[in-house]
């Protein structure tokens, strides 16, 4: 019994990495986007699975369907306009710049590996006893990886969305499903959800006036930029 | 520490009574009415000032009252329970006078907004703003009261929400990069500061802050979760190396916006980053002098921007940067071991009365450098050529909130540099009064700066557009009450003698 439960959590885990590096790192913005909705199920059935329904319902509603939403609205296949839909990221890093973004997830890897060291004792002797808790923490870090690394605001913000599930689950993995972690979780799950809207309201808006260009430029204006 | 910010075990100093019922009015009123308002506004949108000074009454009423419950009763104390999550907020002396600051420079915003929205270009999202506003407030009330991370979090996500939507409400495609920026930086951000918050969860099994300062010890469990949180709060804050978004965002925002985000939204994450570190960090050594080391540089550089911006919104938001890091160069007295209690009551003072001055006097500039934009329509300094004989009373509000900014008596910047000075010189933190005179110097420079322009009587004359009744009134009314704090500063003083005592 023991050993099944814990084969379901570690498929569970995989599945959850695999799916966030492909969601994080495909230049293809529709597959992208499609795969964030199959991670935020595979995340619904992890709160299933860690004893946590209503949490289950509230990732199913807020993540799965709502935040869905609001990127598929955000690329522009729900209420196509008068601008195109957003297809693919064609922006480029010079490689230094990404080199250091990369060394600074690492040193984020590190100190919160460190720090669940100290938490949860032991996670030494056994760390193939939490999958979950392993995968959260590589998902944030390429999560935050990938923050640093893109420049085209979508797939920031699908980062953005990544990241606060990998930290979702750090957190039910350390402090366990109880009242308040179960709280926590929901009132982040909310915050991510609007933010989201706010954000596939704001690149709209943004393609609508200046085209899809805009949406690399980091908030530098145009003259600077080019 | 702990006790100045009114958290101690209730058990141990039962000395607190069961807040009466007008007391219980009043927080409703104070916590929930901004919010009622705002969506009432939203279907309804005020098109004069009076109709938004009717509303507002109340609110004053709810502030004014908790102040005389709060004078007769001491620290006050709510408590309930919700699905087994226990909630409690606390009324101390510094909440009070927070919590006045807040309600004041909102409702002075308030009456500031139906002029801005008749003057400028009719926008369609105008009548959103009021519901953000409302909802902004309504959080920075709870952020005052509050004494669990979970209701932390729950205010300083809806106030970071509320503060995106209010700063895109303009619309212009700088505007909409700048908030995008500024957005995925705060949610990030509160990210960091969940994380923190999960380790404290794991390892200590509990929220409420009265309960961690008593289970806390030092370690690394400690170190990394106070990282964490300031990491993502002194973002939220926009101290020093990570101030870059913070001018972009003021440049293209309305005027009211701008005056309340660099009055209080910023002031409610350094709140908290202080109120979190003196119950995880309470005796570190190297975290405040960090903190500290980078507010000397968020002086110079601050000023430096503000000296050489050639935009009159700027060189306000810049101005930001470097008032900030006063506040943080005072942080190795307010943290850390051996201080002496003297000098640490004296930064304790200081600190708070130069954070509220500065949130009245920031906003009352703002408002006045809005009025100069809105009047000539020019944003640059040098478009304010000519204003002395045309705008008098705008340049004279502007100057008056710059007096505080400089620390000139009898402002409340004069008095609380001034016990910052005497905490300082108590402790022999020489380079900490040399970064404060630096900063009053650069101050000085840039303030002049704007004022040689503005007094250029050979400048052509424009047409200026004649601005509503009042707006230049608000804006006065807060620079003068900057003003007051430093002539009255006893009374302020004495409520935070009060805190917890």
């Amino acid at each position: 019994m023991i050993a099944s439960f814990d084969a379901i959590e570690t498929v569970l885990a995989l599945c959850l990495t695999a799916v966030a590096l492909v969601c994080l790192f495909d230049r293809h913005l529709v597959r992208a986007c499609s795969f964030f909705v199959v991670f935020a199920s595979v995340m619904t059935l992890a709160w299933w699975q860690l004893g946590a329904p209503w949490l289950a319902a509230a990732e199913l509603v807020l993540g799965v369907v709502l935040t869905g939403l609001c990127f598929f609205y955000a690329l522009g296949r729900i209420s196509p306009g008068d601008s195109p839909p957003l297809t693919y990221d064609s922006f480029n890093e010079p490689r230094s710049r990404a080199t250091a973004r990369l060394l600074l997830a690492l040193a984020w890897l590190v100190m919160v590996g460190v720090a669940i060291r100290y938490v949860i004792a032991d996670m030494v002797y056994s760390p193939a006893e939490h999958p979950l808790l392993l995968a959260g923490v590589v998902i944030t870090a390429c999560a935050l990886a990938a923050f640093a690394l893109h420049r085209h605001l979508l797939r920031r913000l699908l980062a953005f969305n990544v990241l606060g599930s990998g930290v979702f689950m750090l957190l039910a993995g350390i402090a366990g499903t109880s009242a308040a972690a179960q709280a926590l979780i929901t009132v982040g799950l909310c915050i991510a959800w609007l933010g989201s809207m706010l954000g596939a309201l704001l690149i709209r808006q943004l393609v609508h006036l200046e085209g899809a260009d805009a949406l690399g430029r980091d908030g530098e204006p145009k003259e600077r930029a080019e | 520490m702990m006790w100045r910010f009114g958290l101690f075990d209730s058990t141990a100093f039962d000395s607190t009574f069961e807040p009466l019922v007008s007391t219980y009015w009043a927080l409703c009123i104070a916590l929930a009415l901004p919010l009622l308002l705002g969506l009432l506004a939203a279907l309804f949108p005020p098109k004069r000032m009076w109709p938004v000074a009717l509303a507002s009454l109340p609110l004053l009423a709810s502030g004014l009252v908790l102040l005389f419950a709060f004078e007769q009763a001491g620290l006050l104390r709510w408590q309930w329970q919700i699905a087994g999550v226990s909630l409690s907020l606390r009324l101390n002396g510094l909440s009070v006078l927070l919590l006045l600051t807040t309600q004041w420079i909102g409702v002075a915003a308030a009456l500031y907004t139906p002029g801005v929205l008749r003057l400028g270009e009719p926008e369609p999202l105008s009548r959103w703003l009021w519901p953000l506003m409302g909802a902004l407030l309504s959080a920075l009330s709870l952020i005052w009261l509050a004494t669990d991370l979970l209701t932390l979090y729950i205010a300083l996500e809806l106030m970071g929400l509320a503060a995106v939507g209010m700063l895109l409400l303009s619309g212009k495609v700088a505007a909409l990069l700048a908030g995008m920026r500024y957005l995925l930086l705060a949610l990030v951000g509160s990210l960091a500061y969940l994380l923190g918050v999960a380790l404290i969860l794991g390892h200590w099994g509990r929220l409420d802050l009265q309960g961690l300062a008593d289970v806390v010890e030092p370690g690394p469990v400690a170190w990394i979760a106070g990282a964490l949180i300031g990491a993502g709060l002194a973002l939220k804050a926009a101290l020093f190396p990570l101030h870059g978004w913070l001018s972009p965002v003021h440049s293209n925002a309305w005027t009211p916006v701008s005056a309340l985000h660099a009055a209080l939204v910023i002031k409610a994450s350094l709140f908290m980053l202080l109120q979190l570190w003196s119950i995880l960090l309470p005796d570190t050594f190297y975290a405040p002098r960090v903190i500290a080391w980078l507010g000397v540089l968020a002086i110079v550089w601050g000023g430096f921007l503000a000296w050489r911006t050639d935009s009159l919104k700027i060189l306000v938001a810049s101005s930001t940067v470097a008032q900030l890091g006063y506040l943080m160069v005072v942080f190795p007295l307010l943290l850390g071991p051996d201080i002496a209690p003297l000098s640490r009551a004296l930064a304790w003072e200081g600190f708070w009365l130069q954070l509220m001055g500065h949130a009245f006097a920031k906003s009352a500039m703002f408002l006045a450098a809005g009025n100069l934009i809105l009047a000539t329509g020019q944003s640059t300094i040098k478009g304010l050529a000519g204003t002395s004989r045309r705008l008098p009373l705008s340049l004279l509000v502007f100057g008056i909130a710059s007096v505080t900014l400089m620390g000139l008596p009898p402002s409340s910047g004069f008095t609380a540099k001034w016990l910052l000075l005497e905490a300082m010189l108590i402790s022999q933190q020489w380079w900490a009064v040399a970064a404060l005179l630096v900063g009053t110097l650069l101050t000085a420079a840039y303030v002049f700066r704007m004022f040689r322009y503005s007094f250029d009587e050979s400048a052509p004359r424009h047409r200026y557009q004649p601005l509503a009744p009042g707006m230049d009134l608000i804006a006065l009314t807060l620079a003068l009450i900057a003003f007051a704090l430093g002539l009255l500063a006893h009374f302020p003083l004495e409520l935070m003698h009060g805190g917890g005592v």
